[in-house]
């Protein structure tokens, strides 16, 4: 049976995946498309994180006096938590990457509007210079 | 010695962040780069066949349900990453020989970038773990837009960003994928999943279990560069210095070919993921060659004919049989030697004539013989004309197609190859047979001397790959006979 917290964290989880995709594909801004992208990372995360949660469980690391059988029933699964900070830290730098280009093509087109971006093919040739 | 496994990938990392560290000195970053450069063929070749258990731990077998479960990350080397490691390798040398003859100031960050990538890729084909897989994903689309974004081509910045935003839909997707698998098996290591959908322990047929697949295989297409995202593909190709879509060409193929076998260990006793990935296969085939007929940019012709190309692998792994998944993998390993010859040799082109439109090229094997002959053969060699590589592996795949009873995939593989000779000949007449034109300058009748070298080395492993194919398709055809259920 599936606790109530994780149900929750599914739920929330597949919002974050709608609105970021939504956001991904339909809005403008290039900003706020990578907020949608951003959101869409966090909502794989907080279900690869919802898999491990225990209800009533404790947290995974084995003090010297524990029982290890006792241990093994109650405490909640780690590895999801290991391949989460992994994921988190690999998001931080494809989102750096992304705005680090975002900058670049703003100082060349002035504009974060990526229908205007992609109209202004004249802004080139004044980049190169 | 199964110590030098893990090393393929560290060598190249580790050459990776001193030559980022070590920037400012020219002369030990290039002198770096070419030593590492050159071991990192030798040492697939060097060692032994076997497994890697990261931190020495080995598999444990549970007692009671008499499974062996793997603790640690694993990595597999067999003959198959043999050959493929030590072709990036090649590639990879190839590469940054062009690069350092090419600039006189070497950048450390652009070496970095080019020795990230190969390092991602030979963890990609090594690791036996879904979570490692997706990390050296992301590490290698990272290094991919940097490749791109570095180039000094106009709008590669833009191809980047437009590459790179997808690819953040498309990796959280895998990610997603990834997790339900997870969930479903509380491991991420790929024959302990395996074994638990054999010992019958995980329902097959359960739609999480399906809605795995389709996020994971999403993944798998933004990787490989199948439709939908053919277009993207080609374009980060075009958009890249020819040396470093050279490159690019072949993370592709290693990173399709690495994903989509752990895909079909995992899913192949579902028939919905061979009918996907011959589906998808297909039209890359289709539409690769048939938007290469209307390109004027020869290296946008090339990413798309490359691109099509993929599809013909893609076929070899969806018909699933042993025969066929050998065909695929040869294919694969022809593909990343063509291509990268087709390449190098535009780029030749484009040093010596600073144009890339085939319409306003014309008259260039007078001034280039050399280039222009081994790019004929080069695309000879993709369309699958005898006795080069390409010939044997298409061969393969047409008999694959009608053993596993599909007459009219053979045809539409014969069809496609004699489509792609079409346009490889129509590209080639104009650019170095018809007359040239008045206002064509050769700004330089010298084509780099390194340039000439890759191509002559590219094209010396085409013919023996096509004069002694069961050199690699015995190897490869037991590697793949131990995949098949």
């Amino acid at each position: 049976m599936m606790a109530e917290t994780q149900l929750a964290i599914l739920f929330t989880s597949i919002a974050l995946v709608v609105i970021g995709l939504y956001a991904a594909i339909f809005v403008d801004n290039i900003i706020k498309k990578i907020i949608g992208i951003s959101f869409i990372e966090e909502g794989a995360n907080l279900f690869i994180v919802g898999i491990g949660y225990k209800a009533g469980g404790i947290v995974p690391i084995l003090m010297p006096n524990m029982n290890t059988t006792w241990f093994a029933s109650n405490a909640s699964y780690p590895l999801p938590y290991g391949l989460v900070l992994t994921s988190i830290v690999i998001g931080a730098s494809t989102l750096a990457v992304m705005l680090s280009l975002v900058m670049v093509l703003y100082k060349k087109y002035g504009t974060l509007s990526t229908k205007e971006m992609l109209a202004d093919t004249s802004k080139q040739e004044e980049y190169n210079e | 010695m199964n110590e030098l496994i893990p090393l393929m990938v560290i060598v190249p990392m580790m050459a990776a962040l001193l030559l980022s560290a070590f920037s400012k000195f020219n002369k030990v970053i290039k002198c770096l780069a070419l030593v590492v450069g050159i071991c990192l063929p030798i040492i697939p070749l060097a060692s032994n066949y076997g497994l890697h258990f990261f931190g020495g731990y080995q598999p444990i077998m549970d007692n009671v349900t008499n499974v062996i479960y793997h603790p640690a990350i694993t990595y597999s080397f067999d003959f198959m990453q043999q050959i493929f490691i030590a072709m990036i390798g090649l590639l990879t040398f190839l590469v940054i020989f062009i690069y350092l003859t090419k600039y006189k100031k070497a950048s450390g960050s652009y070496l970095f970038l080019l020795f990230m990538g190969t390092a991602a890729v030979t963890a990609l084909i090594l690791t036996d773990d879904i979570f490692h897989m997706f990390v050296f994903f992301e590490i290698l689309a990272l290094a991919q837009v940097g490749i791109v974004a570095a180039s000094s081509i106009d709008y590669s910045y833009e191809m980047a960003l437009k590459y790179m935003i997808l690819g953040a839909i498309g990796s959280p997707m895998m990610l997603l994928g990834i997790g339900f698998l997870l969930a479903m098996t509380g491991t991420v290591n790929v024959t302990d999943i395996v074994s638990i959908i054999r010992g019958g322990l995980l329902d097959v047929t359960s739609p999480v279990f399906l809605l795995s697949l389709g996020l994971i295989f999403f993944g798998w297409l933004y990787a490989s560069g199948l439709p939908p995202f053919h277009t993207i593909k080609s374009g980060i190709y075009s958009k890249a210095e020819p040396h470093g879509a050279a490159l690019l060409q072949s993370f592709t193929v290693i990173s399709m070919i690495s994903i989509v076998l752990i895909m079909f260990r995992i899913y192949s006793t579902l028939p919905i993921f061979e009918v996907l990935v011959v589906f998808f296969s297909v039209v890359a085939m289709i539409l690769g060659v048939s938007m290469a007929l209307t390109q004027t940019d020869f290296r946008r012709m090339i990413g798309f004919l490359a691109v099509g190309e993929l599809g013909f692998i893609g076929l070899g792994i969806g018909l699933g049989t042993q025969y066929a998944l050998t065909a695929g993998l040869f294919q694969a390993l022809n593909e990343i030697v063509i291509t990268a010859l087709l390449f190098i040799g535009f780029g030749a082109i484009v040093h010596a004539t600073n144009e890339v439109d085939t319409r306003k090229l014309g008259g260039l094997l007078a001034y280039h013989p050399k280039v222009g002959i081994m790019l004929l053969a080069g695309g000879l060699a993709m369309a699958g004309v005898p006795p080069l590589s390409g010939f044997q592996s298409k061969l393969m795949l047409v008999q694959a197609s009608l053993s596993c009873g599909y007459p009219e995939l053979s045809i539409l593989a014969i069809m496609v190859s004699i489509a792609t000779f079409v346009v490889f000949v129509k590209t080639f007449y104009s650019m170095f047979l018809s007359p040239k034109p008045h206002d064509l300058e050769v700004v330089d009748n010298e084509v780099p001397k390194a340039m000439v070298f890759a191509m002559a080395v590219l094209l010396i492993v085409i013919i023996a790959l096509g004069i002694f194919p069961d050199v690699v398709t015995s190897g490869i055809s037991n590697y793949v006979g131990g995949l098949l259920p």
